[in-house]
């Protein structure tokens, strides 16, 4: 059963299914709900996600149902609005999404779709009230409704490269470093000779998600993406692996060597592949050096983020900077099995050392754990940041939701992640000690 | 009967026939409310907007020592999150209702978190927010209520929004304004009206209701600021003041009525302090109920003189000036625009209604034919109206305001910019200096493809709003 919550930083599904669709060049969310369900999405979501919504601007196409609606049933009016949204807006395909007080009101939301297919407008439909689930469902539902409505539209599957991976698991703006993750991750795959289709963020659109059928490889790269890709292993017979979470610094290799074994690809240009990147970041923990030992980096951290987060990071942190994991706090709600794996994987991290890990998104619970942690750094979501100003410790945002950063490009996945993360943490840390002194 | 005997107040489109969604010119405005009967509006086409629960938690988030509880899905509390953000008051808890609550109803849910938040933190109020699902599902909060206020001795308050039974999302200032009035400032009107004055800032930015607090101070009055930024001793306070004065004629004009007619604080008409003329205006409207006549106009000739001077000479003639912004605002800055030597093209408002009859036809006299669009949140409309005017400056609150500038029109942003009384068109002037001098950015905007299709641009802009049949 569910249960109360302070500061959730999950939303609801409707907006997890928006932040997907708006992910997407092209596609047109439709909301069929109340007025206020894409203003909350906007004011709690995309302005706390370090960047802003694709077009500059929070409206939404939105049938904003009313008393009359609720009583009679907002089908007539979602066919109006839908008509109107192809011919006002832009767009290749038209997404809708349902809320709560529609889904309590029964209307046939799938029989509306297929009307306007019958119009030859491409319509998919997703339901998605926030009663339903969080953020992450709403990623799941939205995707899912991708994978099983597209081939209907555009009747045979659009040719894909040869050696085409589809990326699952990162949700956006609920990852505010999510383009930037995704793009290098791009970059990786690339440099060994694969074809990423990222199918989210800057010029990916609605041919991107055509091509998902032909890929050679499902990658997903948290337990979010695994249902997309268990369903097109169903579907398609598409092979997969699924990470716990994003790959940061050395954990790379270990994905691009996984990926070689999985697709036979060429030994020898990933051995290159990864000699290259392994030399880089080599060079850059040689740079930082100096300052890692003259203000003291090495101590105890408490890391609060999304589950692909915290594996990513805190396991960087832990093995290649020498920090000690103290406090883990996992906010994604996690199902029961993926919780228990995560906990044999994250306790050893660093062996006679003991971590403690928590499933929480009650910022009261979490803010609690900070403090009692004494850790000597904080990484978390702006939420956060006054634990650790009581604490008197560094802190550096990196989860959703962030008050005061801008993300555009940046990203922690990867090689050149890590490299960020080494620039952002230790920029926190050297700025507190510098404060210290002046 | 009191008037805080119902759960909720009626809507404004009830109350002051409220427009949601018009376009004309305001000689048409003015006449349309001249009339008996004023016909509302709806969308075929419409993009997301404020509704009356979002501006409810508006209200909550000034409140000191609260504790705010959203019934509802977790979704309906994802504003919380940017409250936060922007310095919030209040603690944001969502009962988090899943699908078996909405079959079952989930009074069990609410209970345990009322009181799980008063042990946790025991502050002075608990607010409980409606929204659209223990709306529709007819939740029983009321009685949850009366049972926890008698076994935990804290005052909870419930505010009935729903999201959908108001057009306007203003409702919801009064929604919560009626609820926080009949559970925190008691049942007697007995009260000795010797107390501070009550100063009434609905949602105002911090800087715009310190410059409206220091002026009135300035005047030598003693002031009881609420809701903003307020505890619960302010709503008890509020009954014993002298007078009520709004710092808009709009948002809190519930308040003050109602302070009026149920407790007996007079209430002064006053406009928005907008302007060296404006905040004159205003000023001089609380002086004359207040008896401090003298010290007002001493008060404005100063600052009048010395913003003047500060503006060394600034001044909009020959410029275009297109606003969009909450109601009032609009019409405070119409005049300022004017003041300062520039004209207005167009006027974009969130609501139109009953309230701003004066400013209607005052405008309607003097420009007949300056075009009125009623909207919030229809940037659709919006963009279309502005492509079509040759704009040299455009002052908005809303938050489609990168579209805007993607046209090409300089622009300033007014959500975060305080422009109440003096200091305020100081303020003013320098971010629209900035904005004239260097172009830049909305040149680099403009390189990116805009959402709409060309054939809505051929459209009247009006094409999606129709007369309601009832």
């Amino acid at each position: 059963m569910s249960h109360h919550i302070e500061d959730s930083r999950n939303s609801c599904a409707l907006h997890g299914a928006l932040q997907v669709y708006e992910a997407i060049e092209g596609v047109v969310p439709v909301i069929h709900s109340t007025s206020g369900c894409g203003v909350q999405h906007y004011l709690g979501g995309t302005r706390l996600s370090g960047g802003n919504a694709p077009f500059g601007s929070a409206p939404v196409s939105s049938t904003n149902i009313r008393e009359k609606h609720v009583v009679f049933g907002g089908g007539s009016r979602l066919r109006e609005q839908l008509k109107n949204s192809v011919k006002v807006v832009q767009g290749d395909l038209y997404a809708i999404v349902t809320g709560c007080s529609i889904e309590m009101v029964g209307d046939d939301v799938p029989a509306m779709a297929k009307e306007g297919l019958d119009q030859d407008w491409p319509v998919v439909y997703a339901n998605t009230p926030g009663f339903r689930g969080d953020v992450h469902q709403g990623y799941q539902l939205a995707v899912r409704a991708l994978i099983e409505q597209l081939p209907d539209i555009w009747k045979g599957a659009s040719p894909a490269p040869a050696g085409l991976v589809n990326i699952w698991g990162i949700i956006p703006n609920q990852d505010p470093f999510w383009r930037g993750n995704l793009r290098e991750l791009g970059r990786l795959l690339e440099a060994i000779g694969l074809v990423p289709n990222l199918l989210l963020g800057d010029g990916q659109d609605v041919e991107s998600w055509k091509k998902v059928p032909g890929a050679a490889f499902n990658l997903a790269v948290s337990s979010w993406g695994e249902l997309p890709a268990r369903l097109l292993e169903e579907r398609y017979g598409t092979p997969f692996i699924s990470l716990a979470g994003l790959p940061v610094g050395t954990a790379a290799a270990d994905l691009l060597y996984q990926l070689t074994g999985e697709l036979g690809l060429d030994q020898p240009r990933i051995d290159a592949v990864i000699a290259r990147e392994e030399a880089r970041l080599s060079h850059q923990f040689a740079r930082l050096a100096d300052t890692y030992y003259r203000t003291g980096f090495q101590r105890e951290f408490a890391l609060i983020g999304e589950s692909a987060q915290v594996v990513g990071i805190g396991e960087f942190l832990a093995k290649s900077l020498g920090l000690l994991p103290r406090l883990l706090v996992i906010t994604d709600n996690p199902p029961d099995p993926v919780q228990k794996a995560l906990v044999t994987r994250l306790n050893p991290i660093v062996p006679g050392y003991e971590t403690d890990i928590i499933f929480s998104e009650d910022r009261a619970g979490i803010g609690a754990s900070v403090r009692d942690s004494g850790a000597g750094i904080v990484l978390g979501s702006s939420l956060e940041q006054e634990a650790a100003e009581e604490l008197g410790v560094p802190f550096l945002a990196v989860s959703f939701p962030l008050a005061d950063r801008i993300v555009l490009d940046r990203g922690y996945a990867g090689y050149r992640g890590a490299t960020a993360l080494l620039e952002d943490l230790g920029s926190v840390i050297l700025s507190d000690s510098y404060h210290q002194v002046v | 009967m009191s008037p805080l005997r119902s759960k909720a107040p009626r809507s404004r489109e009830k109350r002051l026939d409220t427009l949601g969604a018009w376009l004309g010119p305001v000689s048409n405005a003015s006449e349309e409310f001249a009339a008996e009967e004023v016909f509302q509006r709806i969308r075929t086409f419409a993009q997301s907007s404020h509704d009356d629960l979002l501006y409810a938690l508006r209200i909550v988030s000034g409140i000191k020592d609260s504790v705010t509880i959203i019934h509802g899905p977790r979704g309906c509390a994802a504003a919380g999150l940017y409250h936060i953000a922007a310095g919030s008051s209040t603690r944001w808890i969502v009962t988090n209702l899943d699908e078996r609550d909405t079959i079952m109803g989930a009074d069990a849910k609410l209970r345990k978190a009322v009181t799980a938040l008063h042990h946790r933190y025991h502050p002075a109020v608990i607010f409980i927010v409606g929204n659209p699902v223990v709306a529709i599902n007819n939740d029983d909060i009321q009685s949850v209520v009366e049972e926890l206020h008698e076994e935990l001795d804290v005052p909870i308050v419930p505010i009935y929004t729903t999201g959908f039974s108001t057009q306007n999302a203003v409702s919801g200032y009064d929604t919560a304004l009626h609820a926080l009035l009949k559970y925190l400032s008691g049942k007697s009107s007995a009260a000795a009206k010797n107390g501070p004055v009550n100063l009434l800032s609905v949602a105002e930015n911090a800087l715009d209701r310190k410059e409206a607090h220091d002026l009135l101070e300035g005047v030598g009055l003693e002031l009881n600021v609420l809701p903003d930024n307020s505890t619960v001793a302010s709503f008890r306070a509020a009954i014993t003041a002298r007078a009520s004065i709004p710092l808009c004629p709009d948002a809190p004009e519930y308040l003050g009525t109602i302070l009026q007619e149920k407790y007996g604080v007079p209430y002064i008409d006053a406009p928005r302090p907008v302007g060296i003329e404006g905040t004159g205006r205003w000023l001089k409207s609380i002086a004359a109920t207040l008896d401090i006549v003298s010290a007002a106009d001493e008060l404005h000739n100063r600052k009048a003189s010395e913003t003047l001077q500060q503006l060394s000479g600034f001044s909009l003639t020959g410029e275009k000036v297109y606003l969009s912004l909450s109601s009032a605002n609009a019409f405070s800055l119409v005049s300022l625009v004017e003041e300062l030597g520039g004209e207005v093209s167009g006027v974009t408002v969130t609501h139109l209604d009953r309230l701003h009859v004066r400013y209607l036809n005052e405008l309607a006299a003097r420009n007949p034919a300056l075009q009125i669009h009623v909207s919030d949140g229809q940037e659709f409309e919006e963009i279309s109206i502005l492509r079509k005017l040759s704009l040299d400056l455009y002052l908005g609150d809303s938050t489609h305001i990168g579209q805007v500038a993607r046209l090409g029109i300089p622009t300033v942003s007014l959500e975060n910019l305080a422009i109440v009384g003096y200091s305020g068109v100081v303020r003013l002037a320098r971010r629209i200096k900035t904005a004239l001098l260097n172009r830049s950015f909305g040149t680099s905007l403009a390189r990116s493809n805009p959402p709409y299709r060309e054939s809505w641009y051929r459209r009247s802009d009006n094409w999606h709003i129709k007369q309601e049949v009832k």
